[in-house]
């Protein structure tokens, strides 16, 4: 028997939890988004009246004031997206015991099996949103397939509150008529390098070549072949499994190109802590640190080194990171994108092998100066504390890759988690 | 009929086996209403704003909803 598959994704989420909390907000074009003062501060969801204004997810605050001058920017309140999210989770798992978040706003479930307690799956979706909205105030619009892919798909073909089911007999009629880049996993890049071999549509796709698409796209073709003709069998994760996670990580894209490695230090500063406070978080330490340099000319490459012992303090981080740059990046072209990962990743020990060449205290004091740095910044907003360092050039340091970047952390496949942060 | 969204403070009982049963409200005059009787006691959005557990409770004789949000308490008001 088919698998029943359904995407459920909270209509323009953060907009929408905001006017649940605040009906008045309705009537009025709103967004949420960074911080106004700050010129890289974006728009991240916006409601119906501010979308009819010409307001686009994505474009920076002054943009969207010239377009509708009264539009009311809300900062946005991360603990209360994460908490009433999860409140909506919690009702898809009174329906499977198999729900899979992807980012805060969507989720696939499994209903295959629940067919038999619940009955027709169309039924039991309807049954979902209209619950979902009498407890939440909150609608979802979802969509039905057999697997996870054109599940999502369909889910974002009908807002808000609508619903989409994509069977084996109409999928050729609803999918392959929508553009490639609907697809996931079709970024921009992946749609030019498609748009050249005349692929504009995921019919297109489906019925290139393989052989062809393989030579062109290698296995990631493959991969996006399967993708649109719905063979792809990827399972729902039960709820409650953690991957294991392989890696910690932050980059960002600067505000400007960098020219040399002393404008780099107070970046390096800020990613180095961010991924400390994410590995402590977790009750992690790793082994390897990576760094990932990408120039103006947006070639990239990576340079990794196996450290002596295992860390998670900033220090360390900072230390192994600026060096590892100094020896492999001359600044013959500009930096543009930089970032960190710590991997090799342990359970902390409770115990700091010494080494007889270093101050023994040298560990400890950097991991309480961490924690005390987390703890204000926890308690009073990453502002209210930061290393000298970063003042060198506030413009370019003033970025939270920790706490500003919460859309998709997961990729699909791995465990790998990476924030990027554009500003 | 115009509800408001009034945060309030209220007396709880917790129970031994961890049930929450709200007792008085503390009006803003100062006043300390008794609820008289919890009717009912359901997850729901309230059209004030806010969504949560919502306890229909009996207060002077009249239904009132009042809601359990994330960490705090409030009543669809008939006041501002």
């Amino acid at each position: 028997m088919d698998r029943v598959i359904m995407h459920a994704d909270i209509d323009h989420c953060y907009a929408q939890i905001e006017e649940m909390k605040d009906p008045r907000l309705r009537d009025i074009p709103m967004a949420v988004g960074g911080d106004t003062e700050k010129r890289h501060g974006i728009i991240l969801a916006k409601n119906d009246l501010a979308k009819a204004c010409g307001i686009i997810t994505g474009e920076s605050i002054p943009e969207a004031m010239k377009k509708c001058p009264r539009l009311k920017v809300l900062h946005p309140v991360y603990g209360d997206y994460v908490f009433y999210t999860e409140m909506v989770k919690d009702i898809y798992r009174r329906y499977s015991d198999r729900v899979e978040s992807f980012g805060l706003d969507e989720a696939w479930v499994d209903l295959s099996a629940s067919r038999r307690l619940f009955g027709d799956p169309v039924k039991t979706a309807e049954e979902i949103q209209q619950t979902v909205l009498l407890e939440t105030g909150l609608t979802v619009s979802v969509g039905l397939s057999w697997n996870k892919i054109f599940a999502k798909l369909g889910s974002d073909m009908h807002k808000p509150f609508g619903m989409t089911v994509i069977t084996k007999e109409n999928f050729r009629d609803v999918v392959w008529p929508c553009r490639v880049s609907d697809l996931l996993y079709v970024g921009k890049a992946s749609a030019r390098r498609l748009a050249c071999l005349g692929i504009h549509t995921i019919g297109d796709l489906a019925v290139y070549p393989l052989p062809l698409l393989k030579a062109y796209l290698g296995r990631n073709g493959e991969l996006l072949h399967r993708f649109a003709n719905g063979e792809e069998a990827e399972p729902v994760k039960a709820s409650g499994t953690h991957r294991t996670v392989k890696s910690v990580g932050n980059s960002v894209t600067m505000i400007r190109d960098v020219h040399d490695i002393e404008a780099l230090r107070p970046i390096i500063r800020v990613i180095s802590e961010a991924v400390a406070a994410r590995l402590s978080e977790q009750g992690l330490e790793g082994s390897v640190i990576t760094v990932f340099l990408r120039n103006a000319d947006l070639l990239w490459m990576s340079r990794q080194r196996k450290l002596a012992d295992y860390t998670a303090v900033s220090d360390g981080i900072f230390a192994e990171a600026l060096s590892l740059t100094q020896q492999n990046y001359d600044f013959s072209v500009p930096m543009r994108s930089f970032g960190i990962t710590v991997s090799g990743l342990r359970q902390c020990a409770s115990h700091h092998q010494l080494s007889l060449f270093q101050d023994p205290d040298a560990y400890e004091k950097s991991a309480r100066i961490d924690q005390a740095m987390e703890m204000i910044r926890g308690k009073y907003g990453f502002r209210a504390v930061c290393r000298a360092v970063t003042k060198m050039d506030e413009e370019l340091t003033d970025f939270d890759p920790k706490g500003e970047h919460m859309i998709h952390p997961e990729g699909y496949f791995t465990g790998r988690r990476m924030n990027d942060e554009s500003l | 009929m115009n509800l408001y969204k009034k945060y309030i403070d209220v007396e709880l009982l917790q129970k031994k086996d961890g049930e929450i049963v709200p007792q008085f409200l503390l009006w803003t005059d100062g006043k300390r209403y008794p609820i008289d009787k919890v009717i009912s006691k359901e997850r729901r959005a309230s059209p004030v704003g806010g969504c949560g557990m919502r306890y229909t409770c009996l207060i002077q004789g009249k239904r009132r909803n009042l809601f359990l949000e994330k960490d705090r308490w409030f009543i669809e008001s008939l006041r501002p």
